[in-house]
């Protein structure tokens, strides 16, 4: 897909995406990329003690779900003031990992960035269940699922629309587009993927239903010349949009009146953080994925080190997004932020606060060190301290906010109830159930673009290549 | 569709019978490759993309159906504000922009579907299974008569199997 990049007039070329640090010197030719990548789709003994682990999960919020719509949201641990919760916690935390998978496959795809080649297809895949699993939180939250479609903007029966100017119609604008068009995005990519698959398959049945997957694709140059175009106008639609969801996510916060939140700042900051976890939940999933599958040479040292490099600066920018709320705070001079944010480091939420802090600003400070950014056990660890940290930043964001408001007779507190953690255990389950399904039916690594990197077979030799 | 089909394992010998096969001018030629290179694209030296056409058809009447909509629906139930305007172009600048980016990538992919040809219902006139996997390979429709003549060249040129499609 990098055809949009200029072509040399002259010679027989290298790799397509000509950049040292992401060639894939252990692939020699494109027979082993298919072999290898669909020896990824056999089934194993950990991937089933995967799978039903997360099944296990997934019932224990299905469970929960069923108890909350039988006794009522009562159940939740919500309590005047602090009506959102876990639900919208986990709802904002959900989105957020849900951004890096449409920014590897299109930002960095425009920018050339040649390391996505190999993570993309699990950072689409994991984004596309990523906001699943969010959109699932609102309508937990409303607690009469059956009336879901309420969130929907269409007129009642007198042709009364709802408010355009609220943020929660933006709302759902903004993740109804974001998750159609990343679910596009992955099955576009696909295509091509699954035609390989097609042609490898050798059960009718199976190869019947992979015929249908594939449309008939052929890989012929007209196929392949309209593809590139439309995937290049996809990811530029895919950049402003991933940039938008986010900030539309930040206005359910930044529109209100309430300490903490009336913060011009949220969009970009937002935006940073959901980068910042998302790149860490890409790490929780593709490192063990490379050992497990035996894709070290594909996933190197050097992707994880490009995306380490993104971790860190995203990091530091979130980072700089806290700083500037309490520097903000402190030079309004209005009481109520001061004392608000006092009472986020110091107060009865300190904890939180101090968690997140400690996983989003401390420890991804490591990465300056080259050694621990090509360390996949550690990378690996560190992504399970930022998700633990992103997840407390919108708990400090939340909770705080509504317990410690302008008066003091309506400071309150919140008690996350057991169903509100079965929930968040359950939407974990519903995660990986459907990554785990995901990689044992398609392949996790984009066959098509690992084929663009590697040398093709020539018969007379020129910059390398294999004959 | 009549033809010949040539299979090739090297990228470089696929080129030159491309630029051969050009000059002869044997019939419409359709080149199979597992991955897009830009060597192929450079002989082959097809026509632009018409693809960019739906996107920016599909972006405007997104765009448009956008605003459309939500400043209809503030003007056919107004929600009367002191100070306000009743139909505010700022937020439904959200509204405009996701639905722009909603039909456009929707249209996009319209548009590559039709120029494409694809869903196809068959995949097994001029093409082999090996294209998808590490060969290269060139269809070429002609009649009988200049079959002969088009075997001849793709064979010149390495091919590791040539034969007549019908």
């Amino acid at each position: 897909m990098a055809s949009v990049i200029h072509p040399v007039r002259e010679g027989i070329r290298g790799p397509n995406i000509a950049s040292a640090d992401v060639q894939l010197p252990a692939v020699r030719d494109y027979e082993q990329v298919d072999r290898e990548i669909i020896a990824t789709l056999g089934f194993t003994k950990k991937w089933f003690f995967g799978l039903s682990l997360a099944v296990l999960a997934m019932l224990i919020g299905a469970s929960a779900w069923l108890f909350q719509i039988y006794w009522g949201l009562g159940q939740a641990g919500y309590e005047p003031p602090v009506m959102w919760g876990n639900y919208i916690i986990t709802f904002v935390f959900w989105v957020g990992i849900g951004h890096a998978g449409t920014l590897i496959s299109a930002i960095l795809y425009l920018f050339r960035a040649g390391f996505r080649t190999s993570i993309y297809r699990a950072a689409e895949a994991m984004t596309v269940f990523a906001v699943m699993t969010a959109g699932l939180f609102p309508i937990i939250h409303i607690g009469r699922p059956w009336k879901f479609f309420w969130l929907v903007p269409y007129p009642n029966w007198r042709l009364l629309f709802p408010n355009f100017k609220s943020p929660l119609v933006w709302d759902v604008f903004a993740i109804s587009t974001y998750l159609t068009i990343s679910t596009t995005f992955l099955f576009i990519g696909l295509i091509p993927d699954i035609a390989v698959l097609r042609d490898k398959e050798t059960n009718p049945i199976r190869k019947r239903i992979l015929s249908i997957l594939s449309l008939g694709w052929r890989n012929s140059d007209r196929e392949w010349r309209h593809f590139a175009k439309a995937y290049l106008f996809l990811a530029a639609f895919s950049t402003p949009l991933v940039l938008s969801v986010h900030s539309v996510v930040s206005f359910d916060f930044a529109m209100a009146l309430t300490p903490g939140w009336h913060a011009s700042i949220f969009p970009p900051y937002f935006v940073a953080g959901a980068i910042f976890s998302g790149f860490a939940m890409v790490w929780t999933i593709t490192i063990p994925m490379r050992k497990w599958f035996k894709l070290e040479h594909y996933i190197t040292l050097n992707h994880l080190d490009a995306t380490a490099k993104v971790v860190l600066f995203t990091s530091m920018v979130v980072g700089c997004a806290y700083m500037i709320e309490f520097f903000i705070a402190w030079y309004s001079g209005v009481r109520a932020e001061q004392e608000f944010f006092w009472n986020r480091v110091f107060g009865q939420w300190w904890w939180a606060a101090w968690i997140m802090l400690l996983c989003n600003m401390a420890l991804p400070m490591s990465l300056w060190s080259q050694k621990l950014r090509r360390n996949p056990t550690w990378l690996f660890v560190l992504s399970l301290f930022i998700n633990l940290g992103m997840w407390f930043e919108r708990f400090v964001i939340v909770v705080p906010s509504l317990s410690h408001e302008f008066e003091p007779w309506q400071w309150g507190s919140y008690t996350p109830s057991w169903i509100d953690m079965s929930f968040l255990i359950g939407s974990f389950g519903w995660f990986f159930m459907w990554f785990l399904l995901f990689v044992k039916q398609l392949p996790v690594m984009a066959i098509m673009e690992l084929k663009e990197i590697v040398v093709p077979r020539n018969k007379h030799a020129h910059d390398g290549g294999h004959h | 569709m009549q033809g010949v089909l040539g299979a090739f394992r090297e990228l470089d010998t696929t080129v030159a019978a491309i630029k051969d096969l050009k000059q002869k001018r044997l019939g419409e030629m359709t080149v199979y490759s597992p991955t897009i290179r830009h060597e192929l694209d450079d002989a082959i030296d097809g026509p632009n993309s018409v693809v960019r056409r739906y996107t920016l058809i599909g972006g405007l009447l997104g765009v448009s159906f956008g605003y459309w909509i939500a400043i209809w629906s503030s003007e056919y139930w107004p929600l009367v504000t002191g100070g306000k305007a009743i139909a505010s172009w700022i937020p439904y600048t959200i509204i405009g922009f996701e639905v722009m980016v909603l039909v456009g990538a929707l249209s996009t992919v319209a548009g590559m579907f039709i120029h494409s040809r694809v869903p196809r219902l068959t995949t097994t006139t001029g093409y082999d299974v090996r294209f998808s996997s590490g060969h290269f390979g060139i269809f070429i429709a002609c009649d009988a008569a200049k079959a002969p003549q088009a075997e001849a060249l793709l064979r010149e040129h390495g091919a590791v199997e040539v034969r007549r499609e019908d």
